[in-house]
């Protein structure tokens, strides 16, 4: 199998601001790849690199063997494109931004191109500035897949979706997947990765801290649940339960919230034996992720770099 | 302090405007000033001053012209154009523009009623014209006192209180205009267009007699009837006591309307006036020519403001030629019993071409600043596209950046001659029309010969917006505009030296009506243009996009 995204040592500096230093990875080609990490880490920085919006400081970014910097329009021929916040000419309408950039991509299948506003339900009729947020990331989608490009770069494509439209674009990159296109996937929700990609790459303040199987990344996923009883529980009930690594007692004895890890039967085996008012579960965002796991375990953090 | 109220913090925000313009406008002021005394060193050279003003009078009314505030007054008529810039775009901005940019919602969140938000804001506005006309006047009246002017300090600051009510009235059109727009910018331009006409109104009664009717329409006419730094002249107190009711007129109908309808949505119009409800569709746009390339794109971008800047730049020198017949027409009755200027009341009515060229080639100074102004405006919409995001997904195609640079600088060339062209062409029509004798090449000179000269802006816009984000861009080119213009029009008066009048193009672009065009002068702005575009290509192809 033959790579389609090479990076290494990429490095891009902004002088105060932080930028991304000495990232190093790889996609394969017809891979699903999620790149991970807070705001701020540094996606949209490598993003813009293999964009060639961007200028590298040090390092390469390689797509299909080409480089991104001094082959920028062939690589761009092979791409379809969507950008974190997206800013299109307000007074043009939906369609209207749909054929220019079919004409600047030197023209593209019409019916596949209909077929995809169908999908998606756009009227193509409003102008950008008109549309809700939702509907000008349609737009976006429609044309970063418009030219059935063999590599998608997609930064937080699903920000603004409602679940519906979020549903068809997981469809649409599984059916990207199934044709042998490659995509690369920025976002900062681990669930929405956990979904459609099977290799992730995890960036934290500019430097990438973890490559590996999805599974493997599920591993350092945790989350919280609180549970309410009708009477006092001991916190000592929970303590020892599989998957809890932290208790906190609530409401004078009457509700527990539980930091966990893993499976939670353990934990509702545990609650069964109390009458339970309610259960809540929370998944914490990636930033309590990393604050916790990484900022807390200072060891493991260095243990867990680039381990795939 | 100055973020607990929407009034203070507003005002907080004009902070530097109020600096600005104030400090800049009152530099504009004064600039004449310091040349009135060598300009008047003896009684025949008053009398020659007096005679030059009065065949300009169609710009200004030429009063007591030999005194500091006289001359002052009269030669910054035209200049009201400039100082109400700010005014226009603040009163655009006011509402519209935190409408478009969605901090109004956040704002209107707050508990406290629209209503009084909005008349804050619009407190706001008055309190920093205000402002700016006491900095105005104490400038004034500093420069008075420098070059022995005959005003005095309330005099002056009379003066500033005019200029601060023509700016509140023409900040209240600009805000009640933007009440039925979706965005501010066509509210400005709107505003823009009306000052316009404004102007050429208020001209009809120093030009045409028997039109003072006319004029009366125009609050530009109200305005010039205050001369506060002619203490012989004096001010108007009806006439500013009508601007101040019409500035609150304006702004309150404004705040009015704004407080009946929905934010982010316009004054709903009647019925008839509506336009038919808008079906969704899928239908994709696949035979439209515009959407065909970057340049094609530009062009049909560029052609709605082209059009008003054609409009404005056509009709104003089709205005001055027209002018120029009239104010010739006027000169000849008014000399018609001298016996000595019978040689020249032949040349007077348009029969003379040279004499034509000379009073029409002093009103056309104005072709190639306004022509540079269109550029600057082209200019801060590229350098804005970048730092907006824009660009990204234009230059994520496989399109080469030098090609997306050349196709948008390609459209707004193409926009420059267009403009150029229709101008000759109204020019000339006018001239027919009029039968005023012009020599016909050395006017297609003047006219198509400011083409280069937007086009040199153009260029170096492009390549300062390879460093600078959008709006340090545009200051830098407005600075370089307001500077070369100073140089080549004030800068003779204030004897600079040849070197410093050379920094300026229009000092090659010369007078071209009278004297054709220097070939080699041109081939000169078109090569420094060229080279400022090219290294602007050069560093946009390298340059981090949006950084």
């Amino acid at each position: 199998m033959t790579a389609m995204i090479e990076v290494q040592g990429l490095t891009k500096n902004y002088g105060s601001k932080r930028g991304i230093s000495d990232v190093s990875f790889q996609v394969e080609e017809g891979h699903v790849f999620g790149f991970l990490g807070p705001n701020g880490a540094g996606k949209t920085t490598t993003i813009r690199l293999l964009m060639a919006l961007l200028k590298p400081d040090a390092g390469s970014a390689r797509i299909a063997g080409l480089d991104c910097w001094e082959k920028s329009v062939e690589i761009k021929r092979l791409i379809g494109y969507v950008p974190g916040e997206p800013a299109l000419d307000p007074n043009l309408t939906g369609g209207q931004i749909l054929e220019y950039f079919a004409h600047l991509r030197g023209g593209v299948d019409q019916a596949y191109l209909k077929q995809l506003v169908e999908r998606f339900e756009l009227d193509t009729s409003r102008k950008f500035r008109q549309y809700s947020t939702g509907n000008k990331r349609k737009v976006v989608l429609i044309q970063a897949f418009m030219h059935r490009p063999r590599l998608l770069i997609l930064d937080e494509p699903t920000s603004g979706l409602d679940p519906l439209n979020q549903q068809e674009f997981d469809r649409m990159v599984f059916e990207a997947r199934n044709e042998g296109r490659t995509v690369f996937l920025s976002s900062h929700v681990l669930s929405e990765v956990e979904k459609t990609c099977a290799t992730v790459g995890i960036i934290r303040d500019g430097s990438l801290v973890r490559i590996g199987d999805v599974a493997e990344v599920k591993a350092i996923k945790r989350y919280e649940v609180t549970i309410t009883f009708a009477n006092p529980v001991p916190a000592e009930a929970f303590k020892t339960v599989d998957g809890v690594i932290e208790v906190e007692t609530l409401n004078h004895g009457h509700g527990v919230r539980l930091t966990m890890q893993g499976p939670a039967d353990a934990v509702i085996k545990a609650a069964a034996h109390y009458p339970v008012v309610s259960l809540t579960s929370y998944e914490p965002s990636l930033e309590d992720i990393f604050l916790r796991y990484y900022e807390e375990d200072g060891p493991r953090a260095t243990e867990a770099h680039h381990v795939a | 302090m100055w973020l607990s109220s929407v009034f203070l913090k507003t005002l907080r925000d004009y902070r530097i405007p109020i600096l600005g313009w104030g400090i800049g406008m009152g530099l504009v002021v004064v600039s004449p000033m310091a040349s009135v005394a060598s300009l008047v060193t003896t009684p025949e050279a008053r009398q020659q001053l007096a005679s030059l003003a009065a065949s300009f009078a169609w710009n200004a009314d030429p009063v007591a012209v030999t005194t500091i505030g006289g001359y002052a007054t009269f030669k910054i008529g035209i200049f009201i154009f400039l100082i109400t810039v700010w005014p226009i775009l603040a009163g655009s901005r006011m509402l519209r523009g935190e409408e478009e940019r969605g901090s109004l919602d956040v704002l209107l969140s707050v508990p406290r009623p629209r209503l009084r938000v909005a008349l804050e804001k619009l407190a706001a506005m008055w309190t920093a014209l205000l402002a700016m006309g006491l900095l105005i006047g104490l400038v004034a009246f500093a420069g008075g006192r420098t070059f022995g002017g005959d005003f005095g300090l309330g005099d002056a600051l009379l003066f500033g209180l005019d200029l601060a009510l023509i700016g509140a009235v023409l900040g209240g059109l600009a805000l009640l205009i933007s009440q039925f727009t979706q965005e501010r910018g066509p509210a400005a331009g709107a505003t823009a267009g009306l000052l316009l006409v404004f102007i050429i109104l208020d001209m009809f009664h120093r030009i045409a007699p028997n039109s003072e009717w006319i004029s009366r329409l125009s609050p530009i006419y109200y305005y010039n009837l205050s001369k506060g730094l002619i203490p012989s002249y004096g001010v108007n107190a009806g006439a500013m006591v009508l601007l101040a009711v019409l500035a609150i007129g304006l702004g309150g109908i404004a705040v009015w309307l704004f407080n009946r309808r929905d934010v982010g949505g316009t004054v709903p119009l009647p019925r008839w006036l509506r336009l038919p409800e808008r079906q969704a569709s899928r239908v994709l746009p696949v035979g439209d020519w515009s959407l065909r390339s970057v340049y094609a794109r530009s062009l049909r971008t560029i052609a709605m403001p082209a059009f008003w800047w054609t409009l404005g730049i056509a009709g104003f020198a089709g205005w001055m030629v027209y002018a120029v017949q009239l104010l010739e027409t006027k000169m000849s009755t008014l000399l018609s019993g001298n016996a000595g200027f019978t040689q020249l009341i032949k040349n007077i009515g348009g029969g003379d071409a040279s004499l034509n060229a000379g009073l029409l080639s002093a009103m056309f100074v104005f072709l190639p600043l306004f022509l540079m102004a269109f550029a600057v405006t082209q200019v801060n919409g590229w350098s804005a596209d970048e730092q907006d995001g824009r660009l990204d997904l234009v230059l994520a195609t496989p399109q080469p950046r030098l090609s997306v640079l050349l196709g948008r600088f390609a459209a707004l060339a193409s926009a420059t001659i267009a403009i150029s062209v229709v101008t000759l062409l109204v020019c000339a029509w006018v001239a027919v029309a009029a039968g005023l004798h012009l020599d016909w090449g050395n006017l297609a000179a003047a006219i198509l010969g400011t083409i280069p000269l937007g086009l040199l802006v153009a260029g170096i816009g492009y390549l300062a917006s390879g460093w600078l984000r959008s709006a340090a861009d545009t200051g830098l080119l407005s600075f370089l505009l307001a500077f070369w213009f100073f140089v080549s029009f004030i800068g003779p008066e204030l004897n600079l030296p040849d070197v410093t009048l050379r920094l300026s193009p229009f000092y090659y672009y010369g007078s071209p009506l009278l004297n054709g065009l220097q070939l080699t002068s041109i081939l000169g702005i078109i090569a420094v243009g060229a080279v400022a575009l090219a290294l602007g290509a050069v560093r946009f192809v390298r340059k981090d996009i949006g950084v």
